[in-house]
């Protein structure tokens, strides 16, 4: 027998896992010592640790390997976008028509100020309206995550899990439409582009309605012990998410929808453990540091104009769309600028929308791409601290006094 | 400070003072949307009056004076359809009850007013404690000494109300084996409890002002009586009872009481005496404790009997009053819940089959907005 048999031979091999499980801790005591002494969100914490450590920052840890990256953010991705469906009401829309008008206004408003802008600096038509249609959306996770550790409650709070719902739905649809105009460019036919958001709208709710309607039968039969239905609901979202992949289908689609719909045929709400217990809130922690190691601020160095102008340019859009409308819809401005503000979050849905067109289209990829990694860096580091700002001005928050 | 002369009001006028809990519609918690509420309201145009109360996650709604049965539930009904409709529109669900089922006093926040401000600084967690809902019916009485004299030959009857309204069984997630836990919380003021024993407003007046010498009190808003005078209304105001869970009942209870008082009124069945006030307390917590199968002990005869039985014979007694009253259907509401039960009860059958107090409270929100 020799030495190496029983002792590691040097220098030694180490699994990349590592680095990100000690950035994972790392990242965790750094969040809790925002949270105790700044009172600041812990994603902040997470995000930035990510940041700091990785490609972007000090490069001490290196890439996690695509494949692994994404299927980490799908997971997770997809058990926040459930969870936002699942607490969000659409009956409201019946009963307070403003709201789905604000909603509307808003989105729509974000598209074509983005658009404008880009059109501005002499971006391609095409180019400008996927990247429009991407700046639609709000993060469902920030706003997931931040509402669920502030235990906000209240009318900026509802109102932000609704308007940030939609506007996901409306981001993934638009940006479909507009990627299959992008191809219809590249010279693919004009079957491909109304075939394909066709396919993706109809094979997303489609699959959403199966889920939730599973979902809905299993938590008829088991529903009250709240572990193993964790469990279970957690292995569905698993399931779904893999399967609209497989199909090529948008998973973030099915899942809110799945959500949506759980809420919206039950009547009752539930209340679930946050992210469904302690193994999706790892999932959920693990999202925004592996998010912060996959930082590309590449973009900052080449036009840092542009991208302090789209994220000046969305949220005033955002902002504006709120105020204007908020008499009608009940809300008194003080509350309204805390929703618009609120609203100004990007972060996984964004970034995998971005990277999904880059794949597609390399020029897409060293161009307009970069620009909205940036965007997504910066409103992902600051998203978390204006809805923590926001919620708080509103006075709907409820933080343990440490 | 003084305490204000009299108002005359026109005999057995009727007004109803509801406190309502607001729920958010994903877990049924309360939800501090008062604010919310009250300037979506204010935007309408309403019968009788909407108003804050002491934490932001409760509203009251007053009828205006009423004599008779019919216009009072007309009255409450347009009063809990704007209501309703202004939750619905801002996705917060309204019920009556007690007590909320599963609230955590300590995350209620106070409603921003002077007044609310200085009872959370004077008595601390016991103000937001107080986030319990409650029905006050005002009774008009044609002078200050039949007041006293009403409110304390009604004082007997207390239980009566208590356990018809009872629907507080359940406190910070239990259930507390009480009809009317909402009670105990207002027990826990230093000046809860009945109004001294005098039958003369000059009595009364000198009662209040020293009192008021020892520096205890500043008005009559500081006493937490289970009955007490209000004479700026020239009213005396029943306040044990807990807001119960439909419009409708509410409407009934207080016809009832004044059913009563017209009884009470009309026929002078014997003088009221400090005696009476031996028995109180023990009827009153067989009230609380009980609903309708509590214990009742007579203070003159003291005779025992169910509360269930003395509502009934109390029913019969007061027939005719309450058809001059235009009562009848009143009456009928009373009988009904004789026989299939107070809140309390509703509450813990809607458990058994739900068990789950966020479904309950949705059940609750329901069956008050009417949907």
């Amino acid at each position: 027998m020799t030495l190496s048999a029983y002792l590691p031979t040097w220098p030694l091999s180490i699994s990349p896992a590592l680095w990100l499980a000690l950035a994972l801790v790392i990242a965790v005591l750094v969040g809790e010592g925002l949270m105790r002494y700044l009172r600041l969100p812990r994603i902040v914490g997470y995000v930035g640790i990510g940041l700091l450590l990785g490609s972007a920052g000090l490069n001490l840890i290196p890439e996690l390997p695509a494949a692994e990256w994404r299927l980490l953010v799908d997971l997770a991705l997809g058990i926040l976008l459930f969870e936002l469906g699942s607490k969000v009401n659409l009956r409201w829309l019946k009963a307070n028509p403003w709201i789905a008008c604000t909603s509307l206004l808003e989105a729509s408003a974000t598209f074509f100020a983005v658009f404008g802008l880009l059109l501005w600096f002499d971006v391609a038509h095409v180019t400008a309206a996927v990247v429009a249609a991407i700046a639609i959306a709000t993060s469902p996770a920030i706003v997931v995550r931040t509402v669920t550790e502030s235990r906000a409650r209240g009318q900026v709070t509802e109102r932000l899990l609704l308007m940030t719902a939609l506007n996901c739905i409306y981001a993934i649809i638009c940006h479909k439409l507009a990627v299959a105009f992008m191809h219809d460019e590249a010279g693919t036919g004009l079957i491909h582009t109304v075939l394909q958001p066709l396919y993706l709208i109809g094979g997303s709710a489609l699959l959403g309605w199966l889920f939730g309607s599973a979902f809905n039968s299993i938590h008829r039969h088991l529903g009250q012990h709240e572990e193993t239905f964790s469990f279970l609901l957690f292995g569905m979202i698993a399931i779904a998410t893999i399967v609209a992949s497989t199909l090529k289908l948008s998973p973030m689609l099915i899942l809110l929808a799945a959500g949506l719909i759980v809420r919206y045929r039950r009547q009752r709400p539930r209340t679930f453990l946050p992210h469904f217990g302690s193994a999706g809130a790892v999932l959920v922690v693990l999202m925004f540091t592996a998010n912060g190691l996959a930082a590309n601020l590449d973009g900052l160095r080449d036009s840092m104009l542009l991208v302090l102008l789209l994220i000046l340019v969305r949220t005033l859009a955002k902002l504006t769309s709120v105020l204007v409308l908020a008499r009608f819809s009940g809300i008194n401005l003080q509350q309204a600028l805390a929703l618009g503000i609120a609203l100004v979050p990007m972060s996984s849905l964004t970034l995998l929308l971005t990277l999904d067109t880059a794949a597609a289209f390399p020029a897409f990829a060293s161009g307009l791409g970069l620009v909205l990694m940036s965007s997504i860096v910066i409103l992902e580091l600051a998203g978390p601290i204006l809805v923590q700002m926001a919620l708080r001005g509103a006075g709907e928050t409820l933080e343990e006094k440490t | 400070m003084s305490l204000m002369p009299f108002a005359s009001s026109r005999p057995l006028s009727i007004g109803v003072e509801l406190e309502l809990q607001l729920l958010n519609c994903n877990d049924y918690d309360l939800i501090s949307s008062a604010p919310d509420m009250l300037r979506r309201i204010a935007r309408q145009t309403h019968h009788g009056e909407i108003k804050p109360e002491m934490t932001r996650s409760m509203i009251e709604i007053n009828t205006s004076v009423q004599h008779e049965y019919a216009a009072l539930v007309e009255e409450l009904r347009s009063l809990r359809n704007t209501v309703a409709d202004a939750g619905r529109f801002l996705n917060i669900a309204v019920a009556g009850g007690g007590t909320h089922p599963f609230q955590h006093w300590s995350e209620q926040k106070i409603f921003d007013a002077p007044r609310f401000h200085y009872l959370s600084d004077l008595y601390g967690y016991l103000a937001k404690q107080f986030t319990i809902f409650g029905q006050h019916v005002h009774i008009g009485c044609p002078g200050p000494d039949e007041a006293l004299h009403l409110l304390h030959m009604l004082s007997r009857y207390v239980p009566h109300f208590i356990a018809l309204s009872a629907s507080s069984p359940f406190v910070q997630g239990h259930d507390t084996g009480f009809a009317s836990a909402r009670l105990n919380s207002v027990f826990s003021f230093p000046l809860s409890g009945r109004a001294p024993f005098v039958l003369h407003w000059e009595d009364f007046e000198r009662f209040f002002s020293k009192m008021t010498g020892t520096g205890v009190v500043e008005s009559m808003k500081d006493f937490y009586w289970d009955i007490r005078p209000k004479p700026e209304f020239g009213t005396i105001e029943v306040r044990v009872c807990d807001t119960p869970l439909t419009v409708e009942i509410a409407a009934a209870i207080a016809c009832y009481i004044q059913a009563m008082a017209r009884y009470i009124m009309v026929e002078r069945p014997g003088e009221p005496q400090e005696d009476d006030y031996l028995v109180y307390t023990f009827n009153r917590f067989q009230a609380c404790r009980f609903g309708l199968d509590g214990v009742f002990i007579d203070p003159r005869t003291h005779e025992q009997r169910s509360l269930r039985e003395d509502i009934a014979d109390m029913l019969l007694r007061i027939a005719d009053h309450a058809a001059e009253l235009q009562a009848g259907e009143a009456m009928a509401q009373i009988r009904q819940i004789l026989a299939t039960g107070n809140g309390a009860s509703w509450l813990r059958q809607t458990y058994a089959h739900e068990h789950n107090l966020s479904d309950v409270m949705q059940q609750q929100a329901k069956l008050w907005m009417n949907d």
